[in-house]
């Protein structure tokens, strides 16, 4: 059984970047995608379903840590933990930060037009569409667990 | 602090703002002045091209709707296209496609 991948970055969106592209390699292990330019090793374009989802909600969930734990000013550090399975990629995300409200979040207006198009509020509802799982525990250690499986798969017991 | 890849072309009353790369909390920031300064000259119509945008989150799709209500709200047109991939699923995810004709 391979252990998880670990990252431990300062709280604080200057190591967003640097999250995302691990998060993104971690996904094409369990989607075999490949890199739209296979020149360029840390591109982060993604096109695979698979990982645009995982992408698209970590960076979410990452942007909402150094927000809203740490109020922009860092102080603490995000520990990410990434387990890639067979079929399916389980991200654990943990801040000692503030903790947040993710039953206060608002829901999309029904009816979207010019007047009703929101400008904030869209993370965790992106986050939480994409993914087949999110959670959220108040710590501290407060922890996000995010879980992603390929289509038709099941939870599985081999690891890549 | 990373500096978005975006180019702004005035020509007469049409404004086009084309945006590359990824669009995102970290970069959305100074895209955001230039879109006060786009909005502050009341163009006609504005043209957004997203072909090159390979990366957008929720900071950056909040940046593209205040382009959006910007311009509306001065009686300008805009239209938004080009988008694909991973920028095209979060506005469809957000239901903003049909609002923005993509």
């Amino acid at each position: 059984m391979a252990p998880p991948i670990r990252l431990t970055v300062p709280g604080t969106l200057r190591y967003r970047d640097l999250a995302v592209r691990m998060v993104a390699e971690s996904a094409r292990l369990v989607s075999c995608s490949s890199h739209r330019n296979p020149n360029d090793p840390l591109d982060t374009d993604v096109r695979d379903p698979f990982d645009t989802a995982i992408v698209s909600a970590f960076a979410e969930i990452f942007n909402n840590v150094a927000i809203h734990a740490y109020k922009r000013k860092g102080g603490g550090t995000i520990e990410i933990s990434i387990t890639p399975h067979e079929r399916e990629l389980v991200i654990e995300v943990k801040d000692t930060g503030s903790t947040f409200d993710i039953d206060n979040v608002a829901p999309l207006p029904t009816e979207l037009d010019v007047d009703t198009l929101p400008e904030g509020g869209m993370g965790i509802h992106i986050a939480k569409t994409m993914l087949d799982e999110v959670t959220y525990e108040p710590g501290p250690p407060n922890l996000w667990r995010l879980c992603k499986r390929l289509p038709g798969g099941t939870n599985a017991d081999t690891r890549v | 602090m990373p500096t978005p890849a975006y180019d702004v072309q005035r020509s007469n009353n049409a404004t086009t703002l084309s945006v590359r790369g990824s669009l995102d909390i970290n970069t959305a920031p100074q895209l955001a002045e230039e879109i006060d300064n786009i909005v502050g000259t009341k163009p006609g119509e504005v043209f957004v091209d997203l072909s090159g945008l390979d990366l957008i989150d929720s900071s950056g799709v909040a940046a593209l709707v205040k382009l959006y209500k910007g311009i509306r709200s001065t009686g300008g047109a805009i239209t938004i296209s080009g988008a694909r991939d991973q920028p095209l699923q979060i506005f469809k995810l957000l239901r903003m496609d049909k609002v923005f004709n993509l």
